[in-house]
């Protein structure tokens, strides 16, 4: 599966361009979330991929034809779209509503065969919903109905998964049981695209993000697109993103901390460039070269191939590498050391951190310019 | 409330369901001016071989001549209006909208009206009043579309189109002849099931039958009409057509009924509602639910208009007087049952 936008724009009638020349690429087994303040068209940018709005020029291209030229039996079986979860018809069991999902295998004159029952029934059991099969959508919780409707939309067996918000409204527990679910899914090479408000679920889960920052997109790997200065730009937010260690991984987080005056007096002038150096400064030591040493603990031995496929990638900045099993416990223990930019390194282990049963942490050599100056 | 969650109490309720249309119409066929014992019923029933050798000659003519047919008439009307009462509630995607409060009725009425005034034959009847049928749910629905599909927008201009047609009914009076046309309109929009006869009959359910059965067909896909729009769209389900072909059955199974006996109001509004109360929403069990629920209704409103006093009541201020109060309850009570 490959969805491929290809220098689309949008707009509402008589209105100013939504997003312009958007371009980017969703593979089988990408995750790529979209972000973007509230009013910035993220679920029309998600209505937009999907056909249900027309661009006004590009088009999307899944798998080599142009969506708009699909019919709609055949698209939706390769997309799944599920939107948010307020609005649904709450009358319906959950095993109705997942066979909602198989409308296109289910002939017009006929019903659910038994066989389409069981594999409804089968889905509902993946996501641990089996029991709730009976009961009413209305009686469901928020995180039960966003559930039920993941189930239903991967009851067509989808090739890539289009949520919008579903992460929204859920407290803690049910938010990762969504996003859980959203990486297992990924694991399996399904393509997840979906929109969320929250950048460290985007940190935490993706290995891409769009991010819409007043009409200019910006797209790529998580780590280079979810930043402080970004985050300013497109939100008006000041933000810290910081690191929370934990035994097994180093866990981004994003911290809102205050508004960003807009430019009117001399005042916010002189905050913004101070703004302006420290972002110079970040961006600086971005690019510039560092030492690291990354280890890595597999807790799956399947997982080596998956970790092997993403270091093979990072081979330039590459200069050693050991790995060795340890069959006592079933383990299997990943040292590499780097040499290169932070900002590869940050994405190389923002890779490995996405993958279950992976604990990861990166070393990096002693800030020696810092180092002089305290001297 | 919960019917499809056991499958005993399922069972139960399909037994139900079939039993009851068959009691019913067993009951009624004893009833009536002149009443015949259930024991001289059941032997009419069984001579239909032998064409009523060794049975009470008149009882075995009241039986198959008089009573079965109507029977039979009011049963298929009753399904068929219930059933257009059922689509539309769910079309619309709301509990007030039914062949009377869409102007379908009235369309169709006015239809029929403009066909007795000009004297045409029945199959000609049947097709211009199904064609108002279709132009007054078209003009409903252009004239409800718009930025807020409110529950009540569709109502109320289901009412304005009811009463443009129904004075569309009053000029065809004034103009009708008041010596023959006229008594026998007012009569006729009244409604009555006296008319039946087999062969009326015959052309006459073919429209409802057909409708009917495509809707039974349907009955899974149905169940995606009440989804939201973008749930819809993302089950990759040609939703025009479905809704296209919903409309024209139930305009049919409408505008059928009127043509044969008359605007009987209410009976689209109150048997959906009784069969969603003990069904929920799921179209599998709503269609013959409503099938038989409403064929058995009209079975019994319509003995009681022909036994309840001498002359015979018409069925429509029957079916009024039992749906105008049901009506102001659900709309009072509102939580009652929610699509």
């Amino acid at each position: 599966m490959k969805l491929l936008i290809d220098h689309a724009s949008f707009h509402y009638k008589n209105q100013k361009d939504l997003f312009t020349d958007v371009s980017f690429t969703i593979q089988s087994g990408d995750m790529v979330s979209i972000l973007g303040p509230n009013g910035s068209g993220k679920t029309t940018l998600l209505r937009a991929i999907l056909g249900i709005l027309p661009w006004a020029c590009g088009r999307s291209i899944l798998d080599d034809e142009n969506i708009s030229d699909l019919s709609a039996a055949k698209l939706w079986s390769k997309i799944s779209y599920v939107p948010q979860a307020h609005g649904t018809a709450g009358s319906y069991t959950v095993l109705d509503s997942v066979l909602f999902g198989m409308t296109t295998k289910i002939g017009v004159f006929s019903v659910p065969s038994k066989e389409q029952i069981e594999y409804a029934c089968s889905i509902l059991e993946d996501l641990h919903l089996l029991h709730l099969r009976d009961r009413r959508c209305s009686e469901l919780s928020g995180g039960e109905l966003q559930m039920t409707l993941i189930a239903r939309a991967l009851a067509s067996d989808p090739g890539l998964l289009v949520l919008d918000e579903p992460e929204s409204n859920l407290d803690f527990k049910n938010q990762i049981i969504v996003l859980d679910t959203l990486s297992r899914l990924c694991q399996k090479g399904v393509g997840v695209l979906f929109n969320t408000h929250y950048p460290e679920h985007a940190l935490r889960r993706s290995n891409l993000s769009l991010l819409l920052d007043h009409g200019r997109v910006l797209y790529g790997p998580t780590a280079e697109i979810i930043t402080e200065e970004n985050i300013a730009s497109a939100f008006g937010v000041k933000a810290i993103i910081g690191e929370v260690e934990t035994n097994t991984s180093q866990i981004k987080n994003v911290i809102p901390i205050s508004l960003i005056a807009k430019s009117t007096g001399s005042e916010g002038s002189s905050s913004e460039s101070s703004e302006k150096n420290e972002q110079e400064h970040t961006a600086l030591s971005a690019n510039s070269g560092m030492l690291a040493s990354i280890s890595i603990i597999l807790s799956n031995f399947e997982e080596s191939e998956k970790v092997n496929g993403i270091l093979h990638d990072f081979n330039d900045i590459l200069f050693g590498r050991m790995g060795m099993p340890y069959r006592k416990r079933n383990l299997y223990l990943i040292n590499i050391n780097l040499d290169g930019p932070v900002r590869r390194i940050e994405e190389l282990y923002h890779r490995l951190s996405l993958l279950p049963d992976v604990s990861v942490k990166v070393t990096y050599e002693k800030d020696t310019t810092e180092w002089e100056e305290q001297k | 409330m919960q019917v499809s969650r056991s499958p005993v109490r399922k069972t139960v309720y399909i037994l139900m369901l079939i039993l009851l249309p068959i009691l019913t119409m067993f009951v009624c066929l004893c009833i009536g001016r002149y009443f015949i014992s259930v024991k001289d019923v059941f032997e009419c029933l069984l001579s239909r071989a032998n064409d009523g050798e060794g049975v009470n000659r008149l009882a075995y003519i009241t039986v198959w001549n008089v009573r079965f047919p109507r029977l039979l008439l009011a049963f298929l009307v009753g399904a068929g209006l219930s059933c257009a009462g059922l689509i539309f509630q769910s079309l619309f995607q709301n509990p007030l909208a039914t062949p009377d409060t869409l102007g379908v009725a009235g369309g169709a009425s006015f239809g029929a009206v403009l066909s007795l005034l000009l004297g045409f034959s029945m199959i000609l009847m049947q097709l211009i009043s199904f064609a108002f049928g279709c132009i007054a749910v078209a003009l409903t629905m252009l004239a409800a579309k718009g930025k807020s599909r409110s529950l009540n927008t569709i109502v109320l201009s289901g009412i304005m189109m009811g009463s443009l047609f129904s004075a569309l009914v009053s000029l065809v009076k004034f103009s009708a002849d008041s010596e023959q046309q006229l008594p026998s309109i007012t009569y006729w929009l009244m409604g009555s099931l006296q008319s039946a006869t087999y062969t009326s009959l015959l052309i006459g359910l073919i429209p409802i039958l057909i409708s009917v059965t495509v809707l039974l067909l349907l009955r899974w896909r149905l169940n995606l009409l009440l989804l939201s729009e973008e749930e819809v769209i993302s089950t990759g389900t040609n939703i025009p057509t479905l809704r296209l072909t919903a409309i024209l059955c139930a305009t049919a199974a409408t505008a059928s009924s009127i043509s044969m006996c008359g605007q009987v109001g209410w009976v689209g509004l109150i048997v959906p509602h009784m069969c969603r109360m003990m069904f929920g929403n799921d179209h599998r069990y709503l269609l013959p639910a409503s099938i038989s629920l409403g064929g058995s209704f009209l079975i019994i409103v319509d003995t009681l208009a022909r036994s309840a006093t001498a002359a015979e009541i018409p069925i429509s201020i029957l079916t009024a007087i039992i749906g105008a109060p049901f009506f102001l309850f659900l709309m009072r009570k509102k939580g009652g049952w929610a699509i």
